[in-house]
C-alpha cells in the first residue's frame, strides 16, 4: 500500500527522479546561470529546483542581491571566508564526536558560508505546516496512551502502534503536564519541483539547533553587509525560547530548576548539549549526577543535593531509567520514571514519543492530521510504501533499484539502502533482509532534492539541501524559530545530507518580507 | 554547582598549573644548554625529573641515577616531558587533560577561556617537536609558557568570581603548593646541598620560580640558601611561595563554603589552616644552621615531608567534601 498524501512532491513525469548519476557538471540538459564571476561554472539541471536561480538561469528575486554580490566576490576572498569560518569552528570547538572502532575523534561539521534564502511567504507556509503537524502529533500521542480512539477508528492500524518498539506501555495512563508529549520537535523538510514536503519527523531527541546558531554567527561575521541588507529574521533567541518552553511545563510556583541530561562527552551531539546548557544558564547533568529520593529528582551539587523540576533529556527512552527501561543503562537515573509518574519532574520530551516518528507511522500523519484537527495537511508527506503490507513489500522488491528503503526506527542515514547507488549485490542482500523482516522497513522514491549554491573547490556549485526547522511546544502554545538547520550533501551528486555521512550545513535566511 | 563540575574545574586548574610548571622548569634547563657545563646540565635534568616525580632514564643496572642522567641526551629527556603521549605528566598529556575537563565545562566557561585553551592544545598537539628542537630547543617551551600565561590572563579577565572561579583556582593553587614543595625540597637536597660539586645556584631557583627580581629588590643580589628558601616559603607577595598558594587556597575555601569557615570547620579548611600554621612556623627549622647541622634527620627535609603529606591530604579531603560525599549527607534538611 502506498499511503495517500496531499500532493506528492515527486513528479511522475520524471521517471526516476533525483538519481545521482548525471547530476552535476555543466553538460547534459543543464544550462549555466547568468553569472560571469564566481558563478561562471554553476550548472543548472532541469530535474532539480534551484534555490537561487530560476529555470532561465536568472536569479530569483529574493536572491538577486545575494547572487550578484557573490558573483562579484573574487575567488580568493571566498576562499578566505571559508577558511575563516573553518578556523573559528576549530578554535571554538564546534564539533561532533565520531566513535570509531578504536578511537574517538572530534570532527568539525563542514560549514558552507553561502546562505540559503527563504522568502517570508514560503516561511509562513512552512511555519503553519509545522505547527499543525506538531499539534496533531501531540494529540495523537495523548490518544494512544489513553483512550486510543484513533486506533479504534482505524486511523492508524493498532498493531502498527502497539507493536512499535518505541511504544512505551509504561506511559499508558500517565498524566503528562499540559498534554505536551513533544516539547521540542525537529522536522526534516525537502523541496522538490512541486513544493515543500516533510521527509521525517524527529520527536524524540532532535539535534542540530546549535549548528543553526553557529551557521548564523558565521555568516554574520563573514558577510555582515549582505546580512544587514537582506533583513533576515533573527534566530539568536532560540535558547531563551527553549528555556521558556521547558519552564512553562513545570507546576513549580517558584522559578523552576531546569537541567539538560546528556549521555556525556562522547555523544555525537555533546557540543550542542553543552552549548544549550551554557546559553540557558542551566546545569548539564549526566546520569551519575542524578539521585531519586522519595520520588523526587535531585542533582548532586557541590553543596549537597538540589531538586530538579524539568529535565530536558537528550538520551533515548531506553536509557532514561534502568529500573523501568534498559537495566544496563548507566546514562539515566534509577527511579527517574517513578518521579516522573508521580508528577515531581517534567521530562521533555516525554517517554514514548518515538512512536510518532516511526517511519511507518509517518505514512499515516496526513490521516492523523485530518482525524484530530479536521484540516487538510499543509505540508505534504512523501509517498511511502509499507513493507509490512504484502503489496508494499512486493512493490519495493520489484523496484528496489529505484527506491530508498529505510528502517522504520532508523536515523542518521544509517540502515538504509539508496537503490540507484547500491550495487547489485547490496540490493540482493537488502532484499533478503526485507523478506526476513518486512515490518522493519518502508520505501520511498528517490527525491529530487532542491539544490543551493555552495562554495566548493574555489567556485560556487550547486549541491542538494534539506532543511530542519525546530518547533517548540510549551504550556502556552507553539513557537517556531524562523530558521533551521540547512543540511547540505557536499559530495557532488550525493543526496545524503547527514553529517555522519559526509554532509555539511549552511545558514538559512528567512526574509522579513 | 554540580559536584562533578566542581571536580572538573578543580582538575582543570591542576592540569593547567602542572603544564605551566613543567614548561617553566624546561625553559630554564633548555636555556642552559647553550653554555652550562655537562655535569651541571645532568644535575639540572636530575633535579627536574625528581621534582616532577618522573622516573630517571633507562640505564644499565650498575649505573647510578646521576650517571644515568649524564648518559641520557637532552633531546630525549625534554621530549619525554613535552610531547610524549604515553607519559601521563608530559605537557601535551596534561594540556589535553585540561582541555578534556574544559570540554565538560563548556556551559560554565567563557568562550574566550575555552578558545584560548583549545588553541593552545591544538598548537602543542600539532607542533613538530624535532623540527622545533633543531631550530632552537628552548623556543617551543618558551612559547608554551607564553600561551599558558595568555590563558591565565584570559581567565583572570573574563571569569566571574563565583564558585566556578573558586574551584578552578583551588585546583591551581593546590597543584602549585604541592609542586613548589617538591621543587624546593629537591633543590635543597639534590640540586644545591652545602659544598656539593656540581651544584645548582640558588639564584637559578629564583629564576625558575619567576621571583629573582623581587628577591633582588628585597634582599640584594646575593642569593643564599636560607634567605632564598625562607623567601620562597614564607613571602606572601611571591606568587610561587608556599604561603601565597596557601592564602589563595584558604580564600577560595571560605568563598565556596562560608559556613564551613566558622566552627565546626570543614575538614579541608582544617588542614589548610594547619598547613598555614606550619609554614608560618617554618623559619627556624629551615634557616637555623646549627640546628640543621646538629640534627642528622635533617630538619628541613622533615618540614617538606610534612608539608607534602598535608598537601596530599588536603586534596583527598576536598574531593570527599565536595565531590564524593555520601548521598545521605547531601539531602536537603
Amino acid at each position: 500500500m502506498t499511503v495517500a498524501t496531499t500532493g506528492t512532491p515527486t513528479d511522475p513525469a520524471m521517471g526516476n527522479p533525483g538519481f545521482e548519476t548525471g547530476d552535476g557538471g555543466a553538460g547534459g540538459n543543464g544550462s549555466v546561470v547568468a553569472g560571469s564571476g564566481a558563478f561562471a561554472d554553476y550548472a543548472l539541471d532541469p530535474r532539480f529546483h534551484d534555490e537561487m536561480f530560476g529555470g532561465d538561469g536568472r536569479p530569483r528575486e529574493a536572491c538577486r542581491r545575494l547572487s550578484e554580490a557573490l558573483d562579484r566576490f573574487p575567488a580568493e576572498e571566498l576562499i578566505k571566508l571559508q577558511e575563516g569560518v573553518y578556523r573559528r569552528f576549530l578554535h571554538e570547538g564546534i564539533t561532533f564526536t565520531v566513535l570509531g572502532a578504536d578511537e574517538v575523534s572530534e570532527q568539525i561539521i563542514p560549514i558552507d558560508c553561502v546562505p540559503r534564502v527563504i522568502t517570508a511567504a514560503e516561511w509562513d507556509h512552512i511555519e503553519s505546516g509545522l505547527k499543525q503537524r506538531l499539534t496533531a502529533i501531540n494529540l495523537f500521542l495523548r490518544d494512544i496512551y489513553h483512550e486510543g480512539r484513533s486506533l479504534k477508528d482505524g486511523v492508524v492500524p493498532p498493531d502498527l502502534v502497539l507493536g512499535c518498539p518505541q511504544y512505551r506501555v509504561e506511559m499508558r495512563g500517565v498524566k503528562v503536564p499540559h498534554d505536551v508529549y513533544v516539547a521540542v520537535g525537529g522536522t526534516d523538510i525537502v523541496r522538490t519541483d512541486t513544493g515543500f514536503a516533510v521527509l521525517e519527523d524527529n520527536v524524540r531527541v532532535p539535534s542540530g539547533v546549535s549548528y543553526m546558531l553557529a551557521c548564523r554567527a558565521a555568516t554574520k561575521r563573514s558577510v555582515p553587509a549582505l546580512y544587514r541588507e537582506h533583513a533576515v529574521r533573527e534566530v539568536a533567541g532560540y535558547p531563551q525560547r527553549l528555556y521558556s518552553t521547558l519552564a512553562s511545563l513545570s507546576s513549580s510556583t517558584t522559578r523552576p530548576r531546569v537541567a539538560i541530561l546528556t549521555p556525556g562527552r562522547y555523544n555525537s551531539a555533546y557540543y550542542e548539549h553543552a552549548f544549550l546548557a551554557g546559553e540557558m544558564g542551566v546545569d548539564l547533568v549526566e546520569g551519575r549526577d542524578l539521585v531519586v529520593h522519595n520520588a523526587t529528582l535531585y542533582a548532586r551539587m557541590a553543596s549537597g543535593l538540589r531538586r530538579i523540576d524539568v529535565l530536558y533529556r537528550r538520551i533515548d527512552d531506553d536509557f532514561v531509567d534502568p529500573v523501568t527501561f534498559r537495566r544496563d543503562s548507566v546514562l539515566g537515573a534509577p527511579g527517574l520514571f517513578h518521579a516522573y509518574r508521580a508528577g515531581n519532574v517534567v521530562l521533555a520530551n516525554a517517554p514514548g514519543t518515538g512512536v510518532a516518528d516511526d517511519k511507518a507511522v509517518y505514512a499515516f500523519l496526513p490521516r492523523i492530521i485530518r482525524y484530530f484537527l479536521n484540516e487538510e495537511p499543509i505540508l505534504a508527506n512523501v509517498d511511502t510504501h509499507l513493507c509490512r503490507e504484502p503489496e508494499g513489500l512486493e512493490f519495493t522488491l520489484d523496484n528496489l533499484r529505484d527506491l530508498v528503503v529505510k528502517e522504520v526506527g532508523g536515523s542518521g542515514g544509517y540502515g538504509m539502502l539508496v537503490g540507484p547507488h547500491a550495487t547489485g549485490r547490496e540490493r540482493e542482500e537488502f532484499a533478503a533482509r526485507l523478506r526476513d523482516n518486512p515490518t522493519n522497513y518502508i520505501s520511498q522514491p528517490v527525491l529530487p532534492l532542491s539544490r543551493a549554491g555552495c562554495f566548493v573547490d574555489g567556485s560556487l556549485q550547486p549541491r542538494h539541501v534539506d532543511l530542519r526547522p525546530f518547533t517548540l511546544h510549551g504550556a502556552e502554545g507553539q513557537d517556531v524559530v524562523p530558521g533551521g538547520l540547512c543540511r547540505v550533501a557536499l559530495r557532488e551528486g550525493s543526496l545524503v545530507v547527514n553529517s555522519s555521512q559526509g554532509g555539511g550545513c549552511k545558514d538559512l535566511w528567512v526574509l522579513r518580507s | 554547582m554540580l559536584a562533578r563540575v566542581a571536580a572538573d574545574l578543580y582538575w582543570m586548574g591542576r592540569y593547567i598549573e602542572r603544564t605551566e610548571h613543567t614548561a617553566r622548569l624546561l625553559k630554564y634547563q633548555l636555556t642552559g644548554l647553550v653554555d652550562a657545563p655537562a655535569d651541571e646540565l645532568a644535575l639540572g635534568w636530575q633535579v627536574i625529573y625528581r621534582a616532577l616525580g618522573q622516573s630517571p632514564p633507562m640505564a644499565p643496572a650498575d649505573v647510578d641515577e646521576a650517571e644515568a642522567f649524564m648518559m641520557a641526551d637532552a633531546y630525549t629527556l625534554a621530549g619525554s616531558l613535552v610531547e610524549d603521549h604515553t607519559n601521563p605528566d608530559s605537557m601535551v598529556t596534561c594540556w589535553g587533560m585540561a582541555r578534556e575537563n574544559a570540554t565538560q565545562l563548556r556551559p560554565q566557561l567563557p568562550l574566550e577561556v575555552w578558545t584560548t585553551l583549545n588553541r593552545g592544545f591544538l598548537w602543542i598537539r600539532d607542533c613538530d617537536f624535532p623540527a622545533a628542537w633543531k631550530k632552537r630547543p628552548v623556543t617551543l617551551v618558551a612559547e608554551a609558557v607564553d600561551r599558558l600565561r595568555l590563558l591565565a590572563g584570559v581567565v583572570e579577565a573574563t571569569m566571574s568570581r563565583d564558585d566556578v572561579w573558586r574551584f578552578l583556582q583551588l585546583g591551581r593553587f593546590v597543584e602549585r603548593f604541592q609542586h613548589q614543595t617538591n621543587l624546593l625540597r629537591t633543590w635543597d637536597r639534590l640540586g644545591a646541598p652545602d659544598g656539593a660539586d656540581p651544584s645548582l645556584s640558588w639564584s637559578d631557583l629564583l629564576r625558575v620560580c619567576v621571583a629573582f627580581e623581587l628577591y633582588c629588590r628585597r634582599h640584594g643580589m646575593t642569593a643564599e640558601r636560607d634567605t632564598v628558601l625562607e623567601f620562597l616559603i614564607r613571602d606572601p607577595e611571591v606568587p610561587r611561595s608556599l604561603r601565597f598558594a596557601l592564602e589563595r587556597i584558604e580564600h577560595m575555601l571560605v568563598g565556596i563554603d562560608p559556613l564551613g569557615s566558622s566552627h565546626p570547620l570543614v575538614p579541608p579548611r582544617r588542614v589548610a589552616l594547619r598547613l598555614a600554621a606550619t609554614v608560618e612556623a617554618a623559619t627556624g627549622s629551615v634557616t637555623d644552621r646549627e640546628r640543621r647541622e646538629a640534627d642528622d634527620s635533617h630538619v628541613t627535609d622533615h618540614l617538606f615531608e610534612h608539608l607534602a603529606g598535608d598537601g596530599s591530604r588536603l586534596h583527598d579531603l576536598l574531593i570527599t567534601e565536595y565531590v564524593d560525599y555520601p548521598v545521605s549527607e547531601g539531602l536537603p534538611s
